[in-house]
C-alpha cells in the first residue's frame, strides 16, 4: 500500500462574506496517493481550479485541513508555502507560462535556482529533462521562437526539475493540436509510471479516460467516477 | 541564488531598453550635476585658498568694525588713523614691515571734463601684493621709484570721461599731470569694487594733497603662528590711541581664508542641494518605471512564485534591478560630471572674467565620486522598494491568471 502524498479534511473555499458568500468548493475530502494518476473534470465555474490552488498550495483553504506529505499546510506561512511549491510540486499551466526573458534552458534553472541547487548541477539536470522531452536541440531557444507544444513539454520539464512528489497539470493539453497534446500526456504518463503523482485539470473526456481515477466536480461538490 | 536574481533582473533591463535608458539617463543627469558642482565648490575653495594662504603673514587693520569688507576697499568710516598709530605697530614685536594705504579725493580732469574722483595712495610694492588677484586689462603695475604714474579702475578708464583713456593717456589730477601705466579690468559682481580705483604711490598722494588720511594699515609679521596675537594687541594699542573702544580692527588673513572658507562651504551645500532635486525627480522616475514593469509582469511574478519563488526573491529581483539601474547612471553620471564641471567652469570663468590667476579649476575629489555612487545606489534601492513590495506581495493565483 503505497502512502498518502495529499490528504484533504473538509476543506472549503468561500468568497465573501454571508449573506452573499459564495462557495467555490464545499467540504471536500480527497486521500491522493503516491503514482495516482487522476483527472479532475467538470463545466467551468465548478471549482476544478479552486481545488487546484488549493492542492498546489497557491491558495489557503477557509475551513479545513490540506496534508502535504504528512504536513498541515493550512498553518503554513508564505515562507514556508513556497518552499513546498518549489519542492514538493510541479505545475504545469494550459498556457505554458514560461518566463519570456528566459530561454528554454534557464527557464528549468529557474525553479531549481530557487531551491538552491548549484549552477553545474542545474545546468546538467536541465539538459537531461530538455532530452527526456525530446527538446535537446531547442536549449537555447526562447519560449517566442518555440511552438505550444515545444513550450508545453518544456514547462513540463521544469515541472520536474526540483523533483516533486505531485505533478499539478491545469488543463495541459488545452492550447495545443491533438498530435502534441497526445505528446504531452505520453510524456505524463511516462513520469507517471516512473512513480510521480499526477493530477490533472481537464474538460476533454477522452484526456480524463486515461487516468487511474477520475473526480467530478460540480458546484464545488467533488464526487469520485468510479470506472 | 542571487546571481540568479541579477539575470534575471539584467534580462528584464535588456528586455525594455529604451525605457530602461531614460530612466537612467534621469539618475545620470541628477549625478552629473552633484558632482561637477561639487567640484566647482571644490575648485572655488581651492582656488580662494591657494590665494589668501599666500598672504598668510598678512594683517590689515581698517578703521571702524570693518573687517573683511574693508579689505582692498579703503575705509569708510570717514576715521583716519594717525602716524603715532603706525608707528606704534612698528614697535609691536615681531612686524615685519608696515605700510599704508591713503584716501582722498581729488579733482580729475581729462580731455576738457572735470570730475571728483577718489584717490588711493600706498606704497608700490604693497598695491602689487594686495591687487594680485585683479587682471589688467592693460599695461603693468606702477615701478617704483617712478613719479606720478597712476593705475585706474576700468570705470575711470571708459565711463567716467567722454572718452576712453589708455595707457599712457594724461590725466591731471588737482592741476598735476599723471601718467596712465596700468587699467583693471572690469570687475564682477565679486569682491569689492576696483573699477572707480585711481591708485598712486604714497609719496605722489601725499606730495598732491598734502595730506596723509591713512584709512588702511597693512603689515607683515615674521611668523604666521604669532599674527592673531599681534592682531589683538594692535587693536588694543590703536583703540586706546583714540579713546574709542572699537576704533580699529585688526584682520588676519587666516581669519579672512575662515570666513571666505565658510562662505563657500554654504555655498557649495546651496549648489548641492539644488542639484539633488535633479537626483529626487530622477528616483521618481526609477519608480513609476518600476510599477509599470511589476504591473506589465504580474504573470511572470505569479509564475515565479507558482515554481517556488519566494516574496524575498521576488523583492530582491526589482530591488536589483532598481540598483542596475541607479548604479550604471550613477557611473555615466560621473563621467558626464567630469565634463560638465569643466563646461560649467568655462561658461563660469568668461561670465566673471576671472582671467588671469584666480581662474577657476573645478576638483573632483574621490570623496564626491564616493557619496555620488553611494547616493545612486541608495536612490535606487528606496525607489524600487516600494514596487519590489507590491510584487513581493502579488497572489500567485491572480498573478497567473492575469492576462
Amino acid at each position: 500500500m503505497s502512502k498518502d502524498v495529499i490528504v484533504t479534511q473538509h476543506i472549503s473555499k468561500t468568497y465573501g462574506k454571508p449573506p452573499l458568500q459564495v462557495f467555490a468548493l464545499r467540504d471536500t475530502n480527497l486521500e491522493i496517493k503516491q503514482g495516482d494518476y487522476i483527472a479532475i473534470i467538470g463545466p467551468s465555474g465548478s471549482g476544478k481550479s479552486t481545488l487546484m490552488n488549493l492542492l498546489g498550495c497557491l491558495d489557503k483553504p477557509s475551513t479545513g485541513k490540506i496534508f502535504i506529505d504528512g504536513r498541515d499546510i493550512s498553518t503554513l506561512n508564505e515562507k514556508e508555502l513556497a518552499r513546498i511549491r518549489r519542492e514538493k510540486i510541479g505545475f504545469i499551466f494550459q498556457k505554458y507560462n514560461l518566463i519570456p526573458t528566459l530561454n528554454a534552458q534557464e527557464n528549468i534553472e529557474l525553479s531549481m535556482g530557487f531551491a538552491g541547487v548549484d549552477s553545474q548541477t542545474r545546468t546538467k539536470k536541465a539538459k537531461q529533462l530538455l532530452e527526456m522531452v525530446e527538446l535537446s536541440k531547442r536549449l537555447t531557444h526562447k519560449p517566442s521562437e518555440m511552438s505550444g507544444g515545444e513550450q508545453q513539454r518544456v514547462a513540463i520539464a521544469r515541472a520536474l526539475a526540483n523533483n516533486p512528489s505531485i505533478i499539478l497539470a491545469d488543463e495541459p493539453t488545452g492550447n495545443v493540436d491533438t498530435k502534441s497534446g497526445d505528446n504531452i500526456m505520453r510524456i505524463l504518463e511516462d513520469v507517471n509510471r516512473k512513480g510521480e503523482t499526477i493530477i490533472v485539470v481537464t474538460h476533454n473526456m477522452a484526456i480524463a479516460q486515461r487516468a487511474k481515477r477520475v473526480l467530478r466536480i460540480q458546484d464545488g461538490e467533488v464526487r469520485e467516477d468510479h470506472v | 541564488m542571487f546571481r540568479d536574481h541579477v539575470k534575471i533582473a539584467v534580462k528584464n533591463l535588456r528586455n525594455r531598453l529604451s525605457r530602461s535608458l531614460l530612466t537612467l539617463l534621469g539618475i545620470a543627469i541628477g549625478i552629473m550635476a552633484i558632482i561637477s558642482l561639487m567640484a566647482l565648490g571644490e575648485g572655488m575653495q581651492q582656488a580662494v585658498t591657494g590665494q589668501l594662504s599666500s598672504l598668510s603673514d598678512v594683517i590689515i587693520v581698517s578703521t571702524g568694525g570693518g573687517g573683511f569688507a574693508s579689505f582692498g576697499g579703503g575705509g569708510s568710516t570717514g576715521e583716519y588713523f594717525t602716524q603715532r598709530d603706525v608707528a606704534d605697530i612698528q614697535r609691536l614685536q615681531g612686524v615685519k614691515q608696515v605700510s599704508t594705504q591713503l584716501s582722498g579725493a581729488g579733482l580729475a580732469e581729462y580731455n576738457g571734463k572735470t570730475t571728483i574722483v577718489s584717490l588711493t595712495g600706498m606704497d608700490v610694492g604693497v598695491m602689487r601684493l594686495q591687487y594680485a588677484s585683479q587682471n589688467l586689462e592693460a599695461g603693468g603695475f606702477l615701478t617704483e621709484g617712478e613719479q606720478n604714474e597712476i593705475m585706474i579702475g576700468y570705470g575711470i578708464a571708459h565711463d567716467t570721461f567722454d572718452t576712453s583713456i589708455s595707457i599712457g593717456g594724461r590725466i591731471k589730477i588737482n592741476g598735476e599731470k599723471f601718467f596712465v601705466s596700468g587699467i583693471f579690468g572690469k570687475q564682477g559682481f565679486g569682491g569689492s569694487s576696483s573699477d572707480s580705483l585711481v591708485l598712486m604711490s604714497s609719496r605722489d598722494f601725499q606730495k598732491l594733497t598734502g595730506q596723509s588720511n591713512i584709512s588702511l594699515i597693512y603689515l607683515r609679521v615674521y611668523n604666521v603662528n604669532d599674527a592673531e596675537s599681534i592682531a589683538t594687541s594692535i587693536q588694543t594699542t590703536i583703540n586706546g590711541n583714540h579713546g574709542q573702544k572699537d576704533f580699529a580692527t585688526a584682520t588676519t588673513m587666516t581669519s579672512i581664508l575662515k570666513t571666505v572658507q565658510s562662505i563657500i562651504g554654504i555655498l557649495q551645500l546651496v549648489l548641492v542641494a539644488i542639484a539633488s532635486i535633479a537626483l529626487v525627480v530622477a528616483s521618481i522616475g526609477i519608480m513609476n518605471t518600476m510599477l509599470t514593469s511589476v504591473m506589465e509582469r504580474t504573470r511572470e511574478i505569479g509564475i515565479m512564485k507558482a515554481i517556488g519563488a519566494t516574496n524575498l526573491d521576488i523583492m530582491s529581483i526589482f530591488i536589483i534591478e532598481g540598483m542596475l539601474v541607479s548604479s550604471i547612471g550613477g557611473i555615466i553620471g560621473i563621467i558626464l560630471g567630469v565634463f560638465g564641471s569643466q563646461g560649467l567652469t568655462l561658461i563660469l570663468n568668461s561670465f566673471m572674467s576671472m582671467g588671469g590667476s584666480s581662474s577657476l579649476t573645478p576638483i573632483i575629489t574621490l570623496m564626491s565620486v564616493v557619496l555620488a555612487v553611494s547616493v545612486s545606489i541608495i536612490v535606487g534601492v528606496l525607489s524600487s522598494l516600494y514596487p519590489a513590495w507590491k510584487a513581493a506581495r502579488m497572489s500567485p493565483i491572480e498573478a497567473v491568471r492575469y492576462e
